[in-house]
């Protein structure tokens, strides 16, 4: 019987484009015809993507640094935020529709609601509910700190804001608001909803990983980080939560009875600290990026060692892919975007 | 591959409401020194210079996650840190104002949370600013002042001109029984050289260690020693007289309570202990050589000299000095050298004998301590077994971490080449081999500043630590 051969997967860079900044967010039009590139250092650009080509341009700047973006789900525009405070609103030829500041503060990050119809922005420690073209909704109760992180959950019903020593989730029901607090006494970074609603994660600056079953409350802590955990991220199917603190990215295994008491998956192929990752939309592929210039491409679960691994000009310090799970989009710590395409060879 | 980028450094700046911080910093916005400083600074527009660089923040304070509850770090400094590495013209210079009433052990402690910000930052200094003119108030009626100078690496003390020469001297022997081996630097409106005040290195150990060991050295009942070439016959002793009391420059108008801080100086001086003892010679090591014999005399009972009485010799005495231009005969039968111990620094009165200079002075920590923060160190050449001096150093921090501000040391490791230096804020450190010995003197040089520190149990832990031949 012949033995039957599995497909090879490996990405094939596609175009390229400089940015003179260093690349702090990148985040796809929902068609997969543009890219909007946050600057580190202030810039905000976008870039046409065509098959073989990046066409960029720089439309904007926040003062200090650009430290959010987000795409309208379904929608032409995007909006970006600063450590001016600033909220810039930009339209598909990348003009600048509307430019506001929520708070006297930094606004540290943006957020669509899935269905696109409300924006979520942090700054300081107001957090608020804006149209999509920017007409205010609704402002919460000021947090008890900086607000760090924001995500809405799969159904668009609930925003998780991060902020030291809790994660605060809004209910958002029309006009009515409710708050459920998930209290860890650390510098909480992120806020990650598993896609099929039954879990929320926070990777700490204590070097712990929280994730909270949503139904019981039951919160649970993954330790052995070497530091800060600021990159986690669901698998589309729910069933890995990735995390990382250092050189290596480990993955929790949600399947079955859960993650407690097993060991987790150890994905190994970077020399020096991961930058960014991202889980494949639709699909079970993961890519990761490091200060060690290099790219790697994995499938988790199939194979502990990566699929592909590029090395790229500079440290990799953003990694998005497409909304149609085809491509990815790479940002590099000296400017540079690649967009690569997945193949099957 | 990436090549590892230099470590920005980054210097802590601390000291209480008022002191001149802001002033500090709005200079060093302001100024041409051809540097990029990015400052941190504890709210946003206080610092009063239009300036790109500067950054609010707000205090957030987390506990990392050991257990230990004096590990506290700053989440809010950790998220900016991370922001402003990403501009690729990096700063040559961070600078992170805290609030006046703030412990700088939060600050300081989240450069060593974990590798990363280790490998991204170097924590040159944290430099306390200290208002003389209400220093000693504020250090009797809060802690934070003197926090604030115990972790300090260079102590500002400024407003120097709002005090006379009496209280600077003061000051300074206080912020120096608190902190043994901060640099002090004295300035008016905050005019401190910027060199001065950036890369400073007080991680340099090698530095900051050479500094005052005086106070790091066991109590004393005397504060200085002087040697003298004396001819036999008749000397005068001589504390400064009444119209050379002020210090040049200093001004009284608009400083009505000035003469407050007089009189609490006129009573702690009534009474001087000195010790007068015959020296084989006027040199520093004959000087050193006669501190045990000072000790003894001390503990002898003192003959009580009256104000513009005589000094029979050699032997303890109590000399009246509670009037300014107080004056003693001191007769000598043999011409010699001989030492002088002082129970307080002479400069404080003026004390001095007429027409003659000490060949050799030596500072002493005293027994008057008014504040319950110390430092202590050690010296000690024996080399120290590196897996004993882990259990030790571990076990220190788990018991008093809390008490122990500072610490930091240059080891003497058997088997190694190279010095080991260590330096942390409470329990967090971080330890590394540096140059090699080569043909210097190996010696272990240890210091702990903190609170109600005791120097038998610091002793009898490095103690344990010591390799067996």
């Amino acid at each position: 019987m012949a033995a039957r051969q599995s497909l090879a997967f490996a990405l094939e860079p596609r175009a390229s484009a400089t940015v003179d900044d260093f690349i702090a967010d990148l985040a796809w039009a929902p068609a997969g015809d543009a890219l909007a590139i946050a600057g580190g250092e202030g810039k905000v650009a976008l870039a046409k993507v065509a098959a073989d080509s990046l066409t960029l341009d720089v439309v904007g700047e926040h003062l200090l640094g650009t430290l959010a973006l987000a795409w309208q789900p379904r929608g032409k525009t995007f909006a970006s935020s600063g450590q001016d405070g600033s909220i810039g609103l930009w339209g598909p030829d990348g003009k600048l529709v509307r430019r506001w500041k929520p708070a006297p503060a930094a606004t540290q990050a943006l957020t669509f609601s899935p269905d696109g119809e409300l924006l979520a922005s942090a700054a300081g420690k107001i957090v608020s509910l804006w149209t999509p073209s920017g007409e205010p909704v609704h402002a919460f109760a000021p947090a008890a700190a900086t607000a760090v992180g924001l995500a809405f959950d799969k159904p668009g019903t609930d925003l998780g804001v991060a902020l030291n020593g809790e994660v605060a989730v809004h209910r958002i029901q029309k006009t009515r608001y409710e708050t459920r607090r998930y209290k860890w006494p650390a510098a909480c970074l992120t806020v990650n909803f598993s896609g099929n609603g039954r879990f929320l994660a926070s990777g700490m600056a204590d070097g712990t990983l929280h994730f909270w079953n949503r139904s019981t409350g039951k919160d649970s802590q993954m330790r052995g980080y070497d530091g800060r955990v600021e990159l986690v991220g669901w698998s589309d199917n729910s069933k890995y939560l990735a995390s990382s603190a250092g050189n290596d990215v480990v993955l929790w295994d949600f399947s079955g009875k859960g993650p407690e008491g097993t060991k987790p998956v150890v994905l190994s192929a970077h020399t020096e600290r991961v930058g960014a990752f991202a889980w494949q939309p639709g699909g079970d592929h993961f890519v990761s990026g490091g200060r060690d210039w290099r790219v790697a491409l994995w499938r988790p679960g199939k194979t502990p060692r990566p699929l592909d691994v590029h090395l790229q000009d500079s440290d990799v310090t953003a990694v998005r892919w497409s909304p149609d799970g085809k491509r990815v989009a790479v940002g590099e710590r000296k400017g540079g975007v690649t967009v690569f395409e997945l193949v099957a060879r | 591959m990436s090549v590892t980028p230099s470590r920005v450094p980054v210097t802590v700046l601390t000291g209480f409401l008022g002191s001149g911080k802001t002033t500090l910093l709005n200079r060093i916005l302001s100024e041409k020194h051809g540097k990029r400083i990015a400052v941190i600074e504890n709210e946003f527009g206080e610092v009063g210079v239009d300036s790109e660089l500067v950054i609010g923040a707000e205090e957030e304070l987390f506990e990392t996650n050991n257990g230990c509850i004096c590990c506290t770090v700053r989440g809010d400094l950790i998220r900016i840190l991370g922001q402003l590495m990403k501009r690729r013209d990096k700063f040559d210079y961070i600078l992170i104002e805290t609030t006046g009433m703030a412990d700088p052990g939060p600050v300081a402690q989240t450069f060593f949370l974990d590798d990363d910000l280790k490998n991204q930052f170097q924590l040159d200094a944290i430099v306390t600013m200290v208002d003389a003119k209400h220093f000693e108030q504020h250090v009797d009626e809060l802690n934070e002042p003197a926090e604030q100078v115990a972790f300090a690496d260079l102590v500002l003390l400024n407003k120097t001109d709002l005090v006379d020469a009496d209280a600077l001297e003061r000051i300074e022997r206080r912020i120096r029984g608190i902190n043994g081996t901060a640099k002090i630097l004295r300035t008016k409106n905050a005019d401190a050289p910027i060199e001065k005040v950036l890369n400073v290195g007080a991680f340099d150990l090698q530095r900051a260690l050479a500094v005052d060991e005086a106070f790091l050295e066991p109590e004393y009942p005397f504060e200085w020693g002087g040697a003298y070439q004396l001819d036999a016959g008749t000397h005068r002793l001589k504390t400064r007289g009444e119209h050379d009391h002020h210090a040049p420059g200093h001004h009284d108008e608009g400083h009505g309570h000035e003469h407050h801080d007089h009189d609490h100086a006129g009573h702690s001086h009534e009474d001087l202990a000195i010790a007068i003892l015959p020296l084989p010679a006027a040199t520093p090591a004959e000087l050193g050589g006669a501190i045990e014999a000072a000790v003894r005399a001390f503990a002898e009972p003192a003959t009580v000299v009256p104000c513009h009485g005589t000094i029979d010799g050699p032997g303890h005495h109590a000399i009246d000095i509670s009037h300014d231009g107080a004056d003693f005969e001191l007769t000598l039968k043999t011409p010699g050298a001989y030492a002088v111990f002082c129970e307080h620094h002479p400069s404080g009165c003026g004390l001095h004998f007429e027409g003659q200079k000490p060949a050799a002075e030596r500072k002493f920590a005293s027994h008057h301590h008014e504040d319950d923060i110390s430092s202590i160190g050690i010296r000690d050449p024996r080399p120290l077994d590196p897996t004993k001096l882990n259990q030790w150093l571990d076990y220190l921090l788990k018991t008093r971490g809390q008490d122990i501000f500072r610490m930091k040391g240059v080891l003497n490791v058997k088997g190694e080449e190279r010095r080991q230096v260590f330096h942390g804020v409470h329990m967090m450190f971080d330890a590394q081999a540096e140059r090699p010995w080569g043909g210097a003197t190996r010696m272990n040089n240890l210091v702990f500043i903190g609170r109600g520190l005791d120097r038998a149990e610091l002793e009898a832990g490095f103690e344990s630590a010591v390799a067996r031949q």
